[in-house]
């Protein structure tokens, strides 16, 4: 169907001044030069005083820095040993249940004192999704996410599967995300 | 038995072995000093006018020293990587272009002063390699030759985007460089002379510096110089998004290190004419060559204040080239591309008629003022 000729104005006429070349061109070198000179000299002093925290480039230097987690950051999974010394779970199998991909199993035991204890606790990390569904659904504060996002992944599959004794951590190494699972709003309907 | 006739005369040999300094510490600047380490300013200028940071990562033992160590890594890289000949290549011409691109670079320095004449010792100085009367007439001819090594480069390569560069090369060099003479015509006029050590000379007074005397030549100067840099405002020549690397595409390994090199010694050349032209050379502002010589003079004794004052003016003259570098280093990474044809606008339809009209307006100025 020949249509009319549309007219669409690409507002590319020039004035005076964009027309000089010059003072657009001034313009442009004094844009790069803002961004320039700034990290220029933040990039140098934070080298020489040894600060990384004062550069203003947003960049981190990721071995030799490590970036600041938020406290909501979901890293590994990890269960929590006690003060006393003995894992918190229970092994009620609930984060067993909520585990989408599957990757936790318990085989659960009673201690002589009566109180339940997991006898296995396996992770498989290689099919782990990181939800934090696990720590959502416990009722003990027993599995939480951690805050280790370094060394997830191995050649070996067989590797990646942690028992009990990978996945215990001290209580007081997770005392940042245990209250902060305490401040969530859904957690506390579990208690 | 040797003949000793044809030795050179005794009093030649401190000529001889002056000039050998000279070649040697120019040679050693542009080689060992400038092509190296542009690259890496290159690489952390733009990086941090981006916000990003660099090359960081090389390192020996533990220290990085802001990334420095990349340009030995790049060295050994180059120097290592497979020297490549298309099947189809000229093999003979592709391996002379590289040659034919670097050399002119290095060339034109011959005739660039980088200090004015000293008394060391009874023996009279004049820092450059050969104070040719038709100095600036050798750069040109030089940056003529230049194009050969791209042009060469291209049609031996037996490929087709190297081919299309090597004809935008042809033509954009061939272009800007009728401009470029004529947008120094001025400044001959103005200071009565070709030879750059002269014109050099003429630049004492602050005020007498080419930027004040011949702003329109300066600012067409510096577009026409960029163009025949073949970098990014004019780089329609090795432009990455049309022609892949357009002369330079089949290189690899050292010879295209050569092209590399060659780039960015145009880059240094550019910048020592426009100091040498238009930011009064070595001159140090408001401060004249004498008042500086009689001042340490007065401190170290003639001979070594005349030294002293030579190592402040070299030095002066660098600083101002490493400023000018970072100049249109900045402009490099600034400024989108321009496209093809409206290079070639720029340079026929605006450049070479304001150059022409800067040239009559000086004449009349001149006039009027004598």
């Amino acid at each position: 169907m020949p249509g009319k000729t549309v007219k669409v104005d690409r507002n590319i006429t020039l004035t005076f001044w964009e027309k000089l070349y010059i003072p657009e061109i001034i313009r442009g070198l004094y844009i790069t030069t803002k961004h320039f000179l700034p990290n220029f000299v933040s990039v140098v002093r934070a080298y020489i005083l040894n600060k990384p925290e004062e550069r203003k480039i947003m960049t981190i230097y990721y071995p030799e820095e490590k970036p600041n987690i938020p406290e909501a950051y979901r890293g590994r999974p990890v269960l929590v040993r006690g003060e006393d010394g003995k894992e918190k779970c229970v092994a009620c199998g609930l984060c067993e249940v909520a585990c989408p991909p599957h990757c936790i199993s318990i085989v659960g035991a009673i201690r002589k004192d009566g109180t339940r204890y997991p006898e296995t606790y396996v992770l498989d990390g290689s099919r782990c999704i990181f939800c934090g569904l696990c720590e959502e659904a416990c009722p003990e504060e027993a599995i939480v996410m951690s805050h280790n996002y370094e060394n997830l992944t191995e050649l070996d599959r067989g590797l990646m599967i942690y028992d009990k004794d990978a996945l215990l951590v001290p209580e007081a190494k997770l005392k940042e995300r245990l209250e902060f699972i305490r401040k969530r709003a859904y957690s506390k309907c579990n208690y | 038995m040797f003949d000793y006739t044809y030795l050179p005369a005794p009093n030649l040999i401190p000529q001889l072995i002056e000039m050998m300094i000279k070649i040697i510490f120019i040679f050693t600047l542009n080689i060992g000093f400038f092509a190296p380490i542009l690259g890496y300013v290159e690489r952390k200028q733009s990086a941090l006018m981006q916000d990003r940071i660099g090359a960081n990562r090389a390192d020996i033992f533990g220290y990085t020293l802001g990334g420095l160590f990349h340009i030995m890594s790049d060295a050994i890289k180059l120097i290592v990587k497979e020297d490549f000949i298309p099947r189809g290549a000229d093999k003979v011409l592709h391996t002379f272009a590289p040659f034919a691109a670097v050399v002119p670079t290095l060339l034109a320095f011959a005739v660039i002063p980088f200090g004015g004449k000293y008394n060391l010792w009874g023996h009279e100085t004049n820092l450059v390699i050969a104070d040719l009367d038709v100095g600036i007439l050798f750069v040109f001819a030089a940056g003529s030759l230049a194009t050969y090594g791209s042009v060469i480069a291209g049609w031996s390569s037996n490929n087709n985007w190297s081919l299309l560069g090597a004809v935008r090369v042809a033509s954009q060099m061939l272009s800007y460089e009728v401009a470029m003479g004529l947008t120094l015509v001025g400044v001959f006029m103005v200071y009565h002379t070709l030879s750059l050590t002269e014109i050099a000379a003429g630049q004492e007074e602050f005020f007498h510096w080419g930027i004040f005397l011949q702003p329109v030549g300066f600012f067409l100067f510096i577009a026409c110089a960029l163009a025949e840099n073949k970098r990014v405002p004019f780089d329609t020549p090795e432009a990455e998004s049309e022609l892949v690397a357009g002369y330079f595409t089949e290189y690899s390994g050292l010879k295209f290190a050569m092209f590399w090199m060659a780039e960015f010694l145009e880059i240094v050349t550019i910048a020592a004419i426009l100091v040498g032209v238009f930011f009064g050379a070595w001159h140090i502002p408001f401060l004249s060559d004498d008042s500086l010589l009689n001042f340490l003079a007065g401190i170290f004794g003639l001979n070594f204040g005349s030294l002293f004052t030579m190592l402040v003016h070299t030095g002066v003259f660098w600083l101002k080239v490493a400023m000018f570098i970072g100049f249109l280093m900045l402009i490099r990474w600034s400024l989108p591309r321009f496209r093809y044809d409206q290079v070639m606008k720029l340079g026929w339809k605006i450049i070479l008629p304001l150059s022409l009209a800067n040239i009559v307006v000086t004449g009349i100025i001149l006039l009027m003022v004598n």
